[in-house]
């Protein structure tokens, strides 16, 4: 792990604090600027398994499994005007914490871990929800600043408590 | 407040749908004694359980089950409850175990559900005087019997075959379940909480048509998924046969090579259909020209087979979902999609069959994420004073007099009935249904009327 004063965990982590702000803003076109073009962007299914945590997540089967098409597919939608379930929008705060950067395994890419709170609240008498994960991401250094190349999402409930994931994490 | 079964019944009968039956903790009471204590209820697939001790947990309403394979390689379902104290059991979601060992004092059950292991058996019960484990086994439902590899179980052990129960049904649940003799390969299930009332969804899949013009449009503005626009989907039949019923798209002229193709099959999932279906279910792709869609099984199993774009090319994949909507209370609903896909079909095909269906369906689906705030909004309506006076328009495809505006399709080549068009006979044929088995536990008529 990178010690926290080194400048590569402030990059990393002032990219996570950014990209949480343009998820909350819905400024999702700004948000598709930051992947890169191999994106690979998962969110496993968490299972209860006996006795161990790593055994506790679905191989095959995921809540997102996504590429950039799938993706860009998913922010036309909310652009149509047309996508009832976020009309009107969710209030959202994702809360990004426990920050931690490492080597990448390529020169010009950091991994990134980090934990993510996400608040959601819709309409005026529903409860709001809450999702939390930790992430891992895999960051890229390109000439226009550093890129999303991997996201991998741990959510920490087995069953979710929302009503789907017409949000990002 | 006392639900009023009969009053429920005839308002029914008549198209009408009584708004608080979508949030009424007296009906819903109801519902768990009389439909889910009697009817056949989804638990599993077997290939989620492939090898001897593979294990899935799953529930029937709050009956908590462990669905297993022992090791004679049959599937077996126990009652998760510890016999001498109560305890769950097994408190994983899957596993693979020999045995299960209850944690509070120790009693020992193989994977078939015998008592094998007392802890001090006899200091503490004096050996096989006081308890003889030989003669104890995990309880287990009613009933348990299997098809196309769907695990179903009936907590009455009364309750009909499951072969007669799915009746007619087996015809179209075959087109989702045996796309060949490999069977299904089946991952997941994606599993989350709803705020909505189970039946919702239930009927929207058996045969809400007319939703998808307009819930789903933005589907069709991004070009995902094209064939859900109006003009396309009314030409859709929608058919129901003894406990269930569905939704299909009409399918452009061609052959069964050419319409299957349409949908995305390649030749050799073609040819392992027409190998695998009867005569008369090739005929209802080849020679009706319809393609099953959405369906639900009576009360709260439901398919989807639908064909979108996988990529920026414009590939076109089908990807077939099972569903069930089990329920948590009046209000909320706990939804289980599986993503299933033919065993023997090439692997380029299962992943982007996969991609589709992670497009459309499941927690993060383009499709259920609409889907499901119109159902959660409905459960808020249904649950307030006034919605006990109303009684909501289930009335498409009928006049006032409760006369059919239009003929069933002549020459249906399926079991059962079908309908071109609009219309909401499937909501009707479920919904009355679901209160003969409020009146008596069972689909038989009610009594006196």
């Amino acid at each position: 792990m990178l010690s926290f004063t080194s400048a590569t965990h402030h990059e990393a982590h002032e990219f996570l604090v950014r990209e949480a702000e343009l998820l909350d803003e819905r400024r999702y076109r700004d948000w598709l600027d930051l992947l890169a073009p191999d994106i690979v962007y998962r969110m496993p299914v968490r299972v209860t398994a006996p006795e161990t945590l790593e055994h506790g997540l679905l191989e095959d089967m995921a809540h997102f499994d996504e590429d950039l098409y799938s993706l860009r597919k998913r922010i036309e939608r909310f652009e149509t005007g047309h996508a009832w379930t976020e009309d009107p929008p969710s209030r959202t705060r994702h809360f990004v914490t426990n920050v931690r950067t490492f080597e990448g395994s390529a020169a010009d890419e950091v991994v990134v871990r980090s934990y993510v709170l996400l608040f959601r609240s819709r309409g005026d008498i529903r409860d709001a929800d809450l999702v939390s994960a930790e992430r891992t991401d895999v960051l890229r250094r390109t000439d226009a600043g550093l890129r999303l190349a991997r996201r991998e999402i741990l959510a920490d409930e087995s069953v979710l408590r929302t009503q789907n994931l017409a949000v990002f994490l | 407040m006392a639900v009023d079964v009969a009053q429920l019944t005839a308002d029914i009968a008549a198209g009408d749908i009584p708004a608080l039956i979508y949030n009424d903790r007296d009906v819903f009471e109801l519902e768990r004694e009389r439909i889910f204590g009697s009817a056949w209820l989804f638990l599993a697939h077997e290939a989620e359980i492939p090898s001897a001790g593979d294990y899935v947990v799953r529930r029937i309403v709050d009956d908590s089950f462990i669905v297993i394979r022992d090791e004679q390689g049959r599937v077996r379902v126990h009652f998760n409850m510890c016999l001498h104290r109560g305890m769950q059991l097994c408190r994983a979601e899957r596993g693979n175990a020999s045995h299960f060992r209850c944690p509070y004092h120790g009693w020992s059950y193989s994977n078939a559900g015998e008592l094998v292991g007392v802890p001090f058996h006899a200091d503490a019960y004096g050996g096989e005087h006081g308890l003889s484990p030989k003669e104890k086994t995990l309880v287990t439902p009613g009933r348990v019997a299997i098809y196309n590899g769907l695990i179903f179980a009936s907590l009455d052990p009364a309750a009909p075959e499951l072969e007669d129960y799915l009746g007619g049904f087996r015809y179209y649940l075959d087109f989702y379940t045996r796309q060949s003799d490999a069977g299904l390969d089946v991952r997941g299930p994606q599993r989350w909480r709803v705020k909505a009332n189970w039946k919702i969804g239930a009927e929207n899949f058996c045969g809400d048509s007319y939703h998808t013009p307009h819930t789903h449009v933005s589907v069709v503005e991004i070009e995902l998924f094209v064939d859900t626009k109006a003009r396309k989907r009314k030409q859709g039949a929608l058919y129901f046969t003894d406990n269930g019923g569905g939704t299909t798209y009409k399918l452009p002229p061609g052959t069964y090579e050419e319409r299957a193709g349409y949908v995305g099959y390649p030749p050799e999932l073609i040819e392992s259909q027409r190998r695998t279906w009867s005569a008369e279910q090739q005929a209802l792709i080849a020679d009706a020209g319809f393609m099953p869609s959405a369906a639900t099984l009576f009360p709260n199993l439901s398919l989807v087979h639908n064909w979108p774009a996988v990529n920026e090319e414009g590939l076109i994949v089908p990807f077939i979902s099972i569903r069930l909507w089990q329920p948590v209370g009046p209000g909320e609903t706990e939804v289980y999609s599986w993503f299933a896909v033919d065993r023997s079909a090439p692997d380029w095909f299962k992943q982007a069959s996969y991609k589709a269906y992670l497009m459309c369906f499941g927690s993060s689906g383009m499709f259920e994420q609409d889907d499901v705030e119109n159902w959660t909004s409905i459960t808020q309506m249904a649950r307030g004073r006034l919605a006990q006076r109303l009684n909501l328009y289930n009335r498409m495809g009928i006049d006032r007099e409760g006369k059919l505006l239009h003929d069933p399709v002549e020459g249906w080549p399926g079991p059962g009935r079908a309908f071109v068009g609009f219309g909401e006979y499937n909501q009707r044929e479920l919904l009355n249904l679901w209160s003969r088995y409020l009146a008596n536990g069972s689909a038989a008529p009610v009594a006196g009327r």
